[in-house]
């Protein structure tokens, strides 16, 4: 539909073309691209460092180096059809949920201008939910191999079907930007997990921006349903008040999911400090999850060293489930797989502290090569996010991830 | 080592106290120091006076370095004044480029170009229009009063009002 649109506008653009202001940068097209190149070996070799929950596979059990888990291809073109009307579509090429690499279209939507400090969108738009959000995709624009993923997995999509807003207020030499945004989301999900849907989506974000320093804050509620939890939630329900009780606590079947974030930087040029909080209540089997991160890096001529601190906690990694005593044991047996498989989940859930170090290496025009080491220790009775969990797998350990990262814009 | 670092101004001190903890080898630590003076060096190397500038029929007298800033970086579309602001940037690669961005915002270039791929990227905007020298800049900002550049101090006469000298 949208692809539809921006063809119908662009003869309307082209006869505008002419008329364009002689001192402005803009043109009617501009095509660019951006890419990752990256590889990371993981020490946990019973379960697999993903960079989010749509990954299959991953570093440590299916691959000793992966370098799936970083890299990506992408391509935008701008439309710029008049000064108060534009077109963007990114497409991505990444390992998607199924293992295969066809691309993706990230984001497509028209924006409309009504003052130069006030525009509207349609389409497929990102969500401005954490300070870096709306640039994860291009690792060039980044001091790290990735964003730490504590913080940038407690919300894993980043992008929303719909409308936004984005106002702009100067106030003396504090710009500050508030955004707000509607719209749903669908993905799919990997090992055979069906996909997972979010509707009503609604959050608003305000940035603030005061020379260097850029304080952050957002809100975002959606109503998450994931099928393939079904089965296991429908059984818990046969099992009386007890299990009702399990499967209403958990299930994911139009849960309210609520982020709140906030962060801030201070990029002087010659070094960064940065911080953020979040929060995500989710209602479900994927708990309440609290992270937060500090990072800072110098710069040395081409070379950025730098160091970040992480953590994240869930409130529940495991759950009693049905008292088995008390159930016949034609019963207790069933039900004790089921106790087995609601806790597989809960385990998943992140309860992790995290020490990286790194370099960024501006070695040469629009390319940047990164080296960065994680050491991660596991909470106990938590797997620290790891996914694809093998027989053997023992929670709350210490993992070590080392990645290197060639990111490029053209 | 530190009594070699004290001998340094401040920045190139704090340079041999961030490699002085790194474990390596005594030959690579040598080696690295020397990296990193070449570098710093090599960004002093580039050194020659930029000024920003606007025509002299505008209306603007003065400008801050954030205030600057935030034009060159699209955060604004204004000068201070209320009235329309439109900057003039010069190609990627340039000399006075790297001395204005580093100037007005410590920036290094891959710095820049992080910066504007983050903008271009996430759809909110294109980097200004870019000249390829401080002469042609120069002649458009001298023609167009809503106009905001920068340019080699050497080029500045009547025509034009230097705003900010960072």
């Amino acid at each position: 539909m949208i692809m539809a649109l921006i063809v119908l506008m662009v003869p309307w653009a082209a006869a505008g073309a002419e008329s364009a202001d002689p001192v402005s940068g803009t043109q009617l097209f501009s095509l660019g691209g951006f890419g990752t190149l990256g590889i990371v070996h993981s020490s946990e070799h019973l379960a697999d460092f993903t960079s989010s929950v749509f990954q299959p596979g991953g570093a440590g059990y299916s691959e000793n180096w992966s370098a799936a888990v970083d890299s990506l291809i992408g391509a935008q073109l701008t439309v710029n059809i008049n000064p108060k009307l534009s077109a963007v579509v990114q497409i991505i090429a990444q390992q998607n949920p199924d293992n295969t690499y066809t691309p993706h279209v990230e984001w497509a939507n028209v924006k409309y201008l009504l003052t130069p400090d006030f525009s509207i969108r349609a389409g497929r738009i990102v969500m401005p939910t954490f300070l870096v959000s709306d640039s994860i995709n291009v690792g060039y624009t980044a001091p790290w191999v990735r964003p730490p993923p504590g913080v940038y997995q407690l919300l894993p999509i980043d992008n929303s079907d719909g409308v936004d807003f984005s106002y702009r207020l100067h106030i003396g030499a504090l710009t500050d930007t508030l955004e707000g945004h509607y719209g749903q989301n669908n993905a799919d999900l990997p090992y055979n997990r069906g996909s997972a849907a979010a509707r009503n989506i609604w959050g608003f974000s305000d940035t603030a921006e005061y020379g260097p320093l850029t304080v952050h804050l957002a809100y975002q509620e959606m109503h998450l349903t994931i099928p393939s939890f079904n089965a296991l939630f429908n059984a818990f329900r046969l099992f009386g008040p007890r299990g009702i009780a399990i499967a209403d606590e958990y299930d994911l079947d139009n849960k309210p999911f609520v982020t709140e974030a906030i962060g801030a930087s201070y990029e002087p040029g010659q070094y960064f400090v940065m911080a953020e909080w979040a929060r995500a209540n989710t209602n479900s089997i994927f708990a309440v999850g609290t992270a937060w991160y500090v990072s800072s890096g110098y710069r040395l001529g081409k070379f950025t060293p730098y160091l970040t601190y992480t953590e994240v906690k869930s409130d529940r990694n495991s759950d009693p489930g049905l008292a088995l005593a008390a159930l016949p044991p034609s019963r207790a047996g069933f039900a004790a797989g089921l106790n087995a498989g609601l806790n597989s989940t809960l385990e998943v859930n992140p309860d992790q502290s995290t020490v990286s170090v790194g370099s960024r290496w501006d070695f040469m025009k629009n390319v940047d090569l990164k080296l960065q080491m994680d050491h991660s220790r596991n909470g106990p009775g938590s797997s620290g996010g790891l996914a694809d969990l093998q027989p053997g797998f023992r929670p709350g350990g210490v993992v070590n991830l080392l990645s290197a990262t060639v990111d490029f814009v053209f | 080592m530190s009594g070699r670092a004290a001998g340094y101004p401040p920045q190139r001190a704090a340079q041999c106290r961030v490699l002085k903890r790194s474990n390596v080898l005594h030959v690579q630590r040598i080696g690295l120091v020397g990296l990193g003076l070449t570098l710093s060096l090599g960004i002093s190397a580039v050194s020659a006076d930029v000024v920003a500038v606007v025509s002299s029929k505008s209306a603007i007298t003065t400008l801050s370095k954030n205030q600057v800033m935030d034009i060159f970086f699209g955060r604004t579309t204004s000068f201070p004044d209320g009235s329309h602001a439109v900057p003039i940037d010069q190609t990627e690669g340039s000399a006075v480029r790297d001395e204005f961005y580093s100037r007005i915002a410590g920036m290094s270039p891959a710095q820049v170009k992080a910066f504007w791929s983050k903008i271009i990227f996430t759809g909110r905007g294109q980097p200004p229009k870019t000249v390829a020298t401080s002469l042609e800049a120069k002649k458009l900002l001298v023609e167009n009063p809503n106009t905001v550049g920068y340019i080699d101090q050497s080029l500045v006469d009547s025509s034009v009002r230097v705003v900010l000298a960072p």
